[in-house]
């Protein structure tokens, strides 16, 4: 659920911009303009702009209203307006490199469809950015405003901050890094991005001037004030800053190889029948409960992920992995999938709450609860590698969906016996009946399948 | 700040000066590559399709 204000419904991320705000009302999401913004609302709609990047799905459509602004004074409004629901929202730390990558390319395109239009991007946050219907998708219809010729892009900053100092370091130093992003909430600081970088990126045109000078610069001009000059940054300029940004963001790549999972299938214990036999029953199951949102915890590529969603569902499959999450995003991409999204997700440590009063951006568990989760070869990685009791895991799962989907992957499977090579045995209750006690506590055990050749069970259950 | 009243994010004023400094470069490629266009267009080649009008063409 969304967090929300107790009287207005005012949605608690949305409160930086003046020219208007996000609330709830009947479980549905609107956008108040304020009158403030008039006129570039109005721009943004008769210039031709709103249509066109509606057109491309890089803008998400809306329809105006006639609900009554829940602002106290009521003075402010101009328009409510309902956007198109985004089936689930996430957060750029946890996105893969390609996906970071496509929603900076995606701003910058938006700017320079925006500069055709007279308009300019106020603002260059990441989380404005949504995937909707597999591509990244603008999700602030507030994020224009006039463009004057002779003044810098103000979003600049923020650009570098939220997109290309994380895309370097991913690219160039370690694709980890893009968990910076959950410390600084306002994206990487550009002086820390010059320090982490390799010297060797100094070489580089757009890194080179963009971060490493820019970073420079910010340290140096730090409060000052910058005289008038206006009239200095032509058009023709502006359209250059934009080019020079979109090729140094071009330039940054990374393929994901020689990681712990990226071949995950062709390492399994797994013979072909069992794999045919879980995704035969997880699309029978998938198809009997015909759930709207899907959680895939420990989605790998996302093979399952795809099974789920043949039905229509809404699929989030989250991995701990970048290169599985990479690998799934591209193939959605190619295959232009628009109801899966892969996800970056550490299970042991979820995504938290995090801005403002903890209330900026949600926790994964907040963003739940889904109407099914699968949880398929997860299980001995959080009871054994990460020690969690199995009543824990009930209770967790009860939490986060309706319907669970859960493989249990006995000791003597070798993935297990790989967990414990080094370690004391200490999970005297990790067994089939440990793991049935536990989760009756929480759920009604519906079917319990044995997977072909296979010692590991299937089981579909319902909270209660 | 002189270049605009109505700002709700701070740009920095950092992020300003280097961004003079680096349009004004790039504007001066910008010009250059569109005179480039003009020079290739005398002898019949005709210009890349823009990029942004190209992806709605093929919507």
């Amino acid at each position: 659920m969304m967090k929300k204000d107790q009287n207005s419904g005012q949605h608690s991320a949305s409160f930086r911009d003046p020219s208007g705000f996000l609330f709830s009302r009947g479980g549905i999401l609107y956008r108040q303009v304020n009158r403030k913004y008039e006129t570039e609302y109005a721009r943004l709609m008769e210039s031709g702009l709103y249509e066109k990047l509606v057109k491309t799905g890089i803008l998400i459509p809306h329809v105006e209203t006639d609900q009554i602004s829940t602002d106290p004074t009521g003075d402010a409004a101009f328009k409510v307006i309902q956007p198109e629901r985004v089936p689930f929202i996430s957060y750029p730390y946890e996105w893969s490199f390609g996906q970071m990558k496509d929603a900076a390319l995606a701003t910058l395109s938006i700017q320079r469809r925006a500069l055709k239009a007279g308009m300019s991007l106020k603002d260059a946050s990441a989380y404005n950015i949504q995937f909707v219907h597999g591509k990244p998708t603008l999700i602030d219809t507030l994020s224009f405003e006039t463009y004057k010729e002779g003044r810098p892009w103000v979003a600049y900053r923020q650009f570098c901050q939220h997109f290309l100092a994380p895309l370097a370091l991913m690219a160039l130093k370690d694709v980890r890094l893009n968990q910076l992003l959950r410390v600084y909430i306002d994206g990487v600081p550009l002086d820390l991005a010059s320090e982490l970088l390799p010297w060797k990126t100094r070489f580089n045109f757009g890194l080179l001037t963009h971060l490493h000078l820019h970073a420079g610069a910010q340290k140096k001009y730090s409060g000052a004030e910058v005289k008038s000059r206006a009239g200095i940054m032509s058009r023709q300029a502006m359209i250059g800053l934009i080019d020079s940004l979109d090729s140094a963001i071009r330039k940054l790549n990374w393929n994901p190889s020689g990681t712990e999972w990226g071949n995950y299938y062709d390492l399994t214990n797994y013979s072909d029948a069992a794999f045919e036999h879980k995704k035969q029953l997880v699309n029978e199951w998938s198809v009997r409960i015909n759930p709207a949102l899907v959680w895939d915890l420990g989605a790998n590529n996302g093979a399952f992920s795809r099974v789920a969603s043949q039905s229509g569902s809404y699929v989030v499959a989250f991995d701990i992995d970048p290169a599985a999450v990479e690998q799934n995003y591209r193939q959605i991409k190619s295959e232009k999938t628009e109801n899966i999204l892969p996800l970056l997700l550490d299970l042991t440590n979820p995504s938290p709450a995090i801005g403002w009063a903890n209330q900026e951006r949600e926790s994964f568990a907040t963003r739940g609860p889904a109407d099914m989760v699968l949880a398929l070869a997860v299980i001995h990685h959080l009871a054994i590698s990460n020690n969690v009791p199995l009543l824990k895991l009930a209770n967790f799962f009860a939490e986060i969906g309706q319907w669970l989907v859960i493989e249990f992957v006995p000791k003597s499977d070798s993935q297990v016996q790989k967990l414990l090579v080094s370690r004391d045995d200490i999970f005297p209750n990790y067994n089939r009946e440990g793991f049935e006690a536990a989760f009756k506590k929480r759920f009604k055990v519906c079917e319990a399948v044995n997977l072909r050749e296979s010692e590991r069970v299937l089981y579909l259950m319902k909270n209660f | 700040m002189h270049f605009a009243p109505h700002l709700y994010l701070d740009p920095g004023s950092g992020s300003f000066v280097i961004q003079l400094l680096i349009a004004a470069l790039l504007g001066l490629a910008v010009a250059l590559r569109a005179s480039w266009g003009k020079i290739k267009g005398w002898f019949g080649i005709k210009p890349k399709i823009d990029e942004e009008d190209d992806e709605e063409g093929s919507k």
